[in-house]
């Protein structure tokens, strides 16, 4: 994985320096958010049968001081390559570009990925497009991503920037120095319940899964935290039985771990826990009893009444309030019942 | 639309489509975003497989009322710009080989509370204009980042269908029809799929390629910092073990109150209703025993009788209010009751679990 890369940063030779704002040669950190690393590899299993690799635009943000690139979203664009020439569909990457923007106003162009590890001069070319003025990236580097996806092998994503090299105008058209860059993939909190989801279809063989209840996630953090528990234990008593290499560290980072269990009084326990329970009871109670107020009222209004019909719905309408005033006092004693089992 | 379609009785959704509406509810959270969502049918099995956010008329910042806003957003799958920019931008998806049949839109929610008539107008919309099958994603935004994702599909019932299209919410209606609350929405399970590349690059990311497997931490300082310390991103999420559930009730209880509150708005409004009707059919009694007064005296005098049925045009019965909102209003609260339920089951367990690890022997009894 890229993670265990180590980089050196080079700041990259640039070309004829225009008038206005010059390019940086600032250090570049890329990041990728999960979902644009979801949908290249949903674009790559879209492509045509005789096709190589296929490419897209790269949407995302950059950072004040451009050293910094989120790659947030992606869009698939049309490409066909041959042996001596490649044709990239322009018109629809402006017009995507455009449609992206609408709904995205705060992602600006990036980049563009290719779903196979190699560069060539077609990859230069490309680049060019992409980091060029006008419609590309420009005065900023333009990100290149790749992501192989080879069958059977891992998935492996190298991100790149570019200079430009070549000698003459039209040699430099179709070169380029590519320099790649420290990328990592960077998950936020919000996802993770996502990716939790869809990892569990991991081992199923058909690659599909249901999503938990409550409960069920319960049980699996609970059943989770036992096993890393037991590893834990395991490891001790191999310590202890002298089967494993102790580790001065390991024992002390374990020890503050356990000293991290709150001391406190069981009296105070049992007080705090009784009364937690006894709101969280309440609440639950008052809330189906509001639901059941609501059912009956709906039920009575909507009822083949005689005359009498809406005075009836009026006044079961107005009795949910006062029914759980009454209730409360009962509910609290319920509540203490249960705890003491 | 083809012509033998087997009813929907399920979603799968591909994993990129969850990321993709994680990524855009929570961006915009807390206000509601949407989002069109396309697909293929396969035989009662609806496949969403790919998604795209629509786009937001941003607000001038002056026009900022709290609470009751209208918003844009919300409104957004059923705006006439918004048709074309789906129907141009499933155009341009096809290009690239993606299943692009509109099958719905998705949105999210803040702690349930999606049963409003936006969501019943859009996808009302939906399955009246477009396709009849047509889904609604809900991802439930505060629930997700509770712990365990929160994902659910619906679909307007035939029945409601039938009687939104006449607008049919009276009390003589809903007899007849004997449509409930708890008939509106049908929710259809809902499955994750992933792609063959999408399993594979998952099981890199749960093991990181360790060559060296047991090397020793030489410090303290050097174990916290190493990357086994870090928690790996697909460990089941350890949010679920908190018990502070209590801001989580707290918003479902205001959320309830708010609901009530509704509820008394509309039966107050019935109310006033039923009070006026009995009212003029009062008056129109009153008349009717005067008209006949008067007839009887003009029949004693031999003088042509006047008509009785004249009340028709000089009394306007009230319109009866609609009962729609409020029937909105029930779904709504059994929502938040099975919210609450859901949560207080989950915590007690775990209070229960927490008071038995700090007074060993207690619960034993």
């Amino acid at each position: 994985m890229a993670e265990t890369d180590s980089f050196l940063h080079l700041a990259r030779p640039l070309g004829q320096v225009a008038v206005g704002a010059a390019p940086s040669t600032a250090p570049l950190n890329v990041v990728i958010q999960p979902q644009a690393l979801f949908s290249i590899l949903d674009h790559s299993l879209r492509r045509n049968a005789d096709q190589e690799r296929v490419i897209g635009t790269l949407l995302g943000t950059r950072s004040e001081d451009g050293t910094e690139v989120e790659i947030r979203s992606t869009f698939a664009v049309g490409h066909t390559e041959t042996t001596d020439q490649v044709e990239v569909d322009m018109e629809y990457q402006k017009q995507m570009l455009a449609l992206h923007l609408k709904a995205n106003p705060k992602e600006v162009l990036v980049g563009w990925y290719a779903t196979s590890s190699e560069l060539n001069t077609f990859s230069a070319l490309i680049q060019n497009f992409y980091s060029g003025q006008g419609d590309g990236t420009w005065p900023h580097p333009a990100v290149h991503l790749t992501v192989s996806t080879d069958a059977g092998k891992d998935i492996e994503t190298r991100a790149y920037i570019s200079a430009p090299v070549g000698v003459t105008a039209e040699r430099a058209a179709d070169s380029a120095a590519f320099i790649p860059v420290p990328h990592e993939v960077r998950y936020g909190e919000a996802e993770k319940s996502g990716l939790e989801a869809i990892a569990n279809a991991k081992e199923v063989e058909n690659r599909s899964t249901t999503i938990f209840t409550d409960i069920e996630a319960l049980e699996r953090a609970i059943e989770e935290v036992i096993g890393m528990i037991d590893r834990v234990s395991r490891y001790v008593e191999s310590v202890i039985d002298e089967e494993a290499p102790a580790s001065t560290a390991m024992g002390q980072f374990l020890l503050n771990t356990l000293a991290l269990a709150p001391k406190v009084e069981p009296a105070d326990i049992e007080r705090d826990f009784n009364n937690h329970i006894q709101d969280v009871l309440v609440v639950s109670y008052l809330a189906n009893t509001i639901r059941t107020q609501m059912e009956l009222s709906t039920r009575l209004a909507t009822a083949q009444l005689t005359l009498g019909g809406g005075e009836v719905a009026v006044e079961v309408s107005n009795a949910p309030r006062s029914v759980l005033l009454l209730k409360k006092p009962v509910l609290r004693q319920r509540g203490k019942q249960s705890t003491k089992k | 639309m083809a012509e033998n379609q087997v009813p929907l009785t399920a979603v799968k959704v591909e994993a990129l489509v969850v990321m993709k509406i994680i990524k855009h509810c929570t961006q915009t959270f807390p206000t509601t975003a949407t989002g069109s969502i396309v697909g293929m049918d396969v035989d009662g099995t609806l496949e969403i497989t790919n998604s795209f956010p629509f786009p937001v008329v941003e607000m001038p910042a002056d026009s900022h009322f709290d609470g009751a806003a209208p918003n844009p957003a919300a409104a957004a799958p059923r705006a006439k710009a918004n048709v074309a920019y789906q129907a141009e931008m499933v155009r341009m998806l096809r290009e690239v080989n993606v299943d692009a049949n509109n099958v719905g839109w998705y949105t999210s929610a803040n702690m349930g509370s999606f049963v409003n008539m936006n969501v019943i107008e859009n996808q009302f919309f939906y399955q009246k204009e477009m396709n009849e099958q047509t889904v609604a994603l809900v991802h439930d935004v505060s629930r997700s980042a509770q712990g365990s994702l929160s994902l659910r599909a619906f679909r307007l019932s035939p029945k409601f269908m039938a009687a939104f299209r006449e607008n049919k919410f009276t009390t003589e209606e809903l007899q007849k029809s004997n449509l409930k609350y708890q008939d509106i929405f049908v929710e259809l399970p809902v499955e994750i799929h992933n792609s063959h590349l999408i399993t594979n690059f998952i099981h890199q990311l749960q093991t990181p390629t360790q060559s060296a497997p047991t090397d020793l931490p030489s410090s303290l300082a050097a174990l916290e910092a190493g990357s086994l310390a870090k928690s790996t991103v697909l460990s089941p999420n350890f949010d679920n073990l908190t018990l502070s559930i209590d801001p989580f009730l707290e918003k479902n209880c205001d959320l309830l109150l708010d609901s009530i509150e509704t509820h008394q708005t509309e039966t107050n409004n019935f109310q006033y209703y039923q009070r006026s009707l009995a009212r003029e059919q009062g008056k129109i009694t009153a008349w009717q025993t005067k008209r006949k007064a008067e007839n009887a005296s003009r029949a004693a005098l031999k003088q042509p009788l006047l008509p009785e049925d004249e009340w028709q045009r000089l009394f306007k019965l009230p319109q009866e209010p609609s009962r729609l909102e409020s029937m909105l209003n029930s779904r709504q609260v059994e929502q938040y009751a099975h919210q609450v339920d859901s949560f207080v089951s989950s915590t007690t367990g775990k209070m229960f679990a927490v008071k038995g690890n700090l007074l060993p022997g207690e619960t034993a009894k």
